[in-house]
């Protein structure tokens, strides 16, 4: 739960026009180390039933370069958990539920309101290091595809 | 009066842009907890294996696979606004399931279901629907989701069209004249299919990989997914995903059967499209 909350932290910063550009870039690139490497964001909307693929780099340069003169985004104190499934691989995968609510209000006033549902893919790998001779097994958490769609109200 | 009019029309206009709003803020999150998120909740839910916020519940607590909680619950993972559910069937069903003697439970690794897949695809220029059908295959560390059938309409359109292709075989002394007819055959490129033996039956999902490699056909988006749940004996049930207002919304059944052996046969072939 702690990469999904820097997610959600680095989401924040990343959208809201009050973070300076160079900042934003610098927040884009912790919050895409997060992801495994060919992660897609899948985004679907209410009015279309095409789902556009975005790799998440892209995704989060397109949130940083969104045309409202204010941003506010949070997430809803409610997320769901999946089961661990093994893979074949050997790593481990399992999906993270969250809510998003999203306000933009333009210069001319007009304001665009939406709450997204994301389910997050996330994969669990045992890892081994080696701290002063000794060799210490820690659970690696990186993040995956993330399906993205907006719900009805 | 040119400016008249356009201050007229600031005056009218203005206001209103100021207070437009597009969208709509979700403010109750209680129907985001009432929503069956993730076919893995629709799994926790169906056995009572969580509480009402999405908390697992483990083995050895009292509410785990409660039967009497289910009674309760296994209603609400229905899909309420559907027309085609029989209230009669479902409350059979939910009492057979809930038996206190003879409980059922669902598994995700029990086989018996599998996902129908609906993706939007770019066939030779034009936009088409295929559906795709998928299983969960236990492999010797973990399991994965692997493709087991396509069915893609121009393809079914262009086997067995003729039934009254009786007079189309290879004589049986064609070997004599080193099968010279099989140049008729070739010919009639659309009817090559009754020249094979017995029983054949093409096998989409190979064409979809030749076509897919040959880049005459491409894979534009998913459109939509559904599950057909065969675990219940005597039993089909579909899962459906909604995004709609209120609590009854996610995953959902759609459809209840009651089947036997040969019913469950038939609604398979349908549902793989057989005989389209």
């Amino acid at each position: 739960m702690e990469k999904i909350r820097d997610l959600e932290k680095y989401i924040s910063i990343i959208g809201s026009k009050e973070t300076p550009a160079s900042e934003a870039q610098r927040v884009i690139e912790r919050a895409t180390e997060l992801f495994m490497d060919d992660s897609e964001m899948g985004v679907s909307s209410l009015g279309s039933d095409k789902i556009k693929y975005y790799k998440v780099r892209e995704y989060f340069q397109r949130l940083m370069a969104l045309n409202y003169d204010k941003v506010s985004i949070s997430w809803f104190n409610i997320q769901y958990i999946s089961d661990l499934e093994l893979m074949p691989d050997g790593r481990w995968v399992g999906v993270i539920t969250i809510y998003q609510r999203f306000e933009g209000t333009t210069k001319e006033g007009l304001k665009y309101k939406d709450t997204t549902k994301k389910d997050i893919t996330v994969y669990v790998e045992r890892k081994q290091t080696q701290i002063g001779g000794r060799t210490i097994g820690f659970w690696d958490v990186l993040l995956g595809d993330i399906r993205v769609a907006e719900t009805k109200k | 009066m040119n400016r008249l009019f356009i201050l007229i029309i600031f005056l009218v206009t203005g206001p209103f842009l100021r207070a437009q709003v597009i969208g709509d803020l979700l403010q109750d999150e209680s129907v985001l907890y009432a929503e069956t998120k993730q076919v893995n909740q629709f799994f926790h839910r169906f056995n009572s294996e969580e509480d009402g916020k999405g908390k697992k519940i483990y083995e050895g607590n009292p509410a785990y696979r409660d039967n009497h909680l289910r009674k309760q619950t296994l209603p609400l993972i229905f899909d309420k606004e559907s027309t085609t559910l029989s209230k009669s069937i479902e409350n059979k069903f939910i009492k057979e399931v809930t038996n206190k003697n003879t409980p059922k439970y669902l598994e995700f690794h029990g086989g018996d279901w599998f996902a129908e897949v609906v993706i939007d695809v770019t066939f030779d220029g034009n936009i088409k629907e295929a559906h795709l059908f998928l299983k969960l295959q236990e492999e010797e560390v973990g399991s994965k989701w692997v493709i087991t059938r396509v069915y893609f309409e121009p393809f079914a359109r262009l086997f067995f069209k003729d039934p009254s292709a009786v007079d189309k075989f290879l004589h049986p002394m064609s070997h004599e004249l080193d099968f010279m007819n099989l140049a008729k055959v070739f010919r009639e490129e659309g009817q090559v299919e009754y020249y094979a033996y017995d029983n054949f039956s093409p096998d989409f999902l190979s064409i979809f990989i030749y076509e897919m490699k040959i880049e005459r056909l491409k894979f534009n988006g998913v459109k939509k997914v559904n599950f057909h749940f065969f675990q219940v004996d005597g039993y089909y049930f579909k899962l459906e995903e909604f995004n709609r207002a209120g609590f009854n919304n996610g995953w959902l059944i759609t459809q209840l059967k009651e089947i036997d052996q040969e019913s469950k046969n038939r609604l398979i072939g349908t549902i793989y499209y057989e005989g389209n």
